[in-house]
């Protein structure tokens, strides 16, 4: 870094303790670079010490090597999963929070009622209520002289699981969307008011353009726990990641190796999916900044 | 009368803060309130654009009559009673203490919202507008600059500007200057002098003793929800006939050598 990037805008005399402020900071960053290569060599030591045990242990690593391609084929169903749940919830969210805002009481308890049931069963009870449940309802339609409505009711694997997945992530979304709308400050609506906007006017062009800075970041934290939780869809039969990986799992009694391909996939998802986020969230950042 | 305000009463639960004020700004009139905090004048603006909901009372601006109480708060749940309000509100504009600019627009679209959002203006006819009044105040520079990178003088400035695009019967101003560093007061106030001096209709709480003296045509001193005394600027400032209103003003010259 040279002196003249250093140079603040405006400053008319040279600093004569610059040379030492600089020499602080580039010790300060080779430190922080020192800290980041150690920590680091830890954590390839930790994985490198984890698969030296699992190999002492006989883990049958050609088996893996030959099998993970069909592991991986779950990956397009997983991300496809996910995205389409994202979505789904991303939508249910913002009507959850507008309806829990609202002075309305309908939509007040329509939406009061959807988060409290929906955050208080468990997301796989629900799946199978979806999966399983539903249909049962649907042959009762169907029986009544209803037909087409009840088979409205009998949803094939994916779709009952992405139904089960938007229902449930848009419930907690529908939460923090709610603060962020709640966090955009009252002074703002205020002047909207006083401007002569309607209450939808003031929503549409103050407060939700405010409000994405929390719900953007909110919906990329949710589709990274969104693309593990998808797993779960796979006890109801569809083969993305998880599924297939068990289905090989049972079928050969190689569990641990398949359970780990199935972790890695995961681990790496993850990983990418956290690292578009994070550059997301800068630009976000640098946009209110300038 | 662009406003008239007959026994406006306003309660918040049990504490009694607005007690009957009558209250009158004619066309072109610059109008002054001063008091102690929690004697009532920020409310009392923002009852008059509805901000808060009065208690009991009758508020008429520029023709337009609304009789608070029970019968407004049912009008309020119909759509025609709400947009009552909403034309009410056009009548008048307002500058607030935080300048409540909105942070995700730039100046000029910050000014331009309410003439196309509100009023449908189409977008060419309202940038001209627009950067007319940006001019005004001074700020043609800044038009696209977020609010953010704007100082707290620039930006009240900017907040006068997109009330001043609405062309309100009456401009209102909740102690403009109150939250801004001494050296940004004095260009916030050269234009709303300048306004005062074009024959805007000024309705302003203030704390700012020198600029009511220069402008105001009356003062309102407002205490503990009534109005104590009101008057040209040499009456109240100088001469004040109320013991409340000299009480008051023996608090600004406490650091002070000399008479104000």
């Amino acid at each position: 870094m040279s002196v003249d990037t250093v140079r603040q805008p405006g400053a008319t005399t040279a600093d004569p303790d610059l040379s030492m402020g600089l020499e602080l900071l580039a010790a300060q960053n080779r430190a922080r670079l020192i800290q980041s290569a150690k920590v680091g060599a830890v954590c390839v030591g930790l994985v490198a010490l984890l698969a030296a045990t699992l190999l002492q242990l006989r883990i049958d690593v050609p088996y893996a090597a030959r099998h993970y391609g069909y592991v991986l084929q779950g990956v397009s169903t997983t991300l496809w999963v996910s995205l389409v749940s994202i979505f789904f919830a991303t939508v249910l969210a913002v009507f959850g929070a507008l309806g829990r805002l609202s002075r309305n009481s309908i939509a007040q308890g329509v939406s009061g009622l959807y988060v409290s049931v929906i955050r208080g069963t468990p997301l796989l009870v629900q799946l199978w209520l979806i999966y399983l449940g539903l249909p049962q309802i649907g042959t009762e339609l169907i029986g009544l002289g209803f037909p087409r409505l009840g088979r409205l009711f009998i949803l094939r694997a994916v779709q009952s699981g992405i139904l089960a997945l938007s229902l449930n992530y848009g419930a907690y979304m529908a939460e923090v969307f709610r603060a962020g709308i709640q966090s955009v400050g009252h002074g703002q609506r205020e002047a909207a008011q006083s401007l002569g906007m309607t209450h939808w006017q003031m929503l549409r062009r103050v407060v939700l353009p405010q409000a994405i800075r929390v719900i953007i970041p909110d919906v990329g934290n949710n589709f990274i726990f969104m693309l593990k939780d998808s797993a779960l869809v796979s006890v109801i039969g569809v083969l993305e990641i998880t599924g297939r990986a068990g289905r090989l799992a049972r079928r050969d009694s190689k569990v641990m190796e398949m359970l780990l391909v199935a972790a890695a996939a995961y681990w790496i998802m993850t990983i990418i999916a956290s690292w578009l986020q994070s550059r997301l969230e800068n630009r976000m950042a640098r946009a209110y900044r300038h | 009368m662009i406003i008239n305000v007959e026994n406006l009463h306003k309660w918040f639960g049990p504490l009694h803060v607005l007690r009957g004020i009558d209250l009158t700004v004619a066309p072109q009139e610059v109008v002054v309130i001063i008091g102690r905090s929690g004697s009532g004048k920020s409310t009392l603006l923002r009852c008059l654009n509805f901000l808060e909901e009065p208690s009991a009372g009758t508020i008429t601006i520029d023709g337009q009559t609304v009789s608070a109480g029970l019968r407004m708060r049912a009008s309020l749940r119909t759509r025609a009673g709400r947009q009552r309000i909403l034309a009410l509100r056009l009548k008048t504009g307002m500058v607030f203490q935080e300048f409540n600019l909105f942070p995700h627009m730039t100046a000029l679209e910050n000014i331009l919202e309410g003439l196309v959002t509100v009023k449908k203006i189409p977008k060419e006819q309202a940038v001209l507008i627009g950067e007319q009044c940006l001019a005004k105040v001074g700020l043609s520079d800044k038009r696209d600059e977020h609010p953010i990178r704007l100082s707290g003088g620039q930006k009240q400035r900017v907040a006068i500007a997109r009330v001043l695009a609405m062309e309100p019967k009456v401009m209102m101003f909740d102690e403009p200057t109150s939250a801004l560093d001494p050296e940004l007061i004095g260009e916030v106030l050269d234009v709303m002098l300048q306004l005062a001096q074009e024959g805007t209709t000024m309705l302003v709480v203030t704390h700012e003793m020198g600029f009511a003296r220069e402008v105001a045509d009356r003062i309102i001193h407002i205490h503990e929800g009534q109005i104590a005394e009101v008057g040209p600027p040499k009456q109240i400032l100088s001469n004040p006939e109320d013991k409340r209103t000299a009480a008051f003003l023996r608090t600004f010259t406490r650091f002070e050598r000399g008479t104000s």
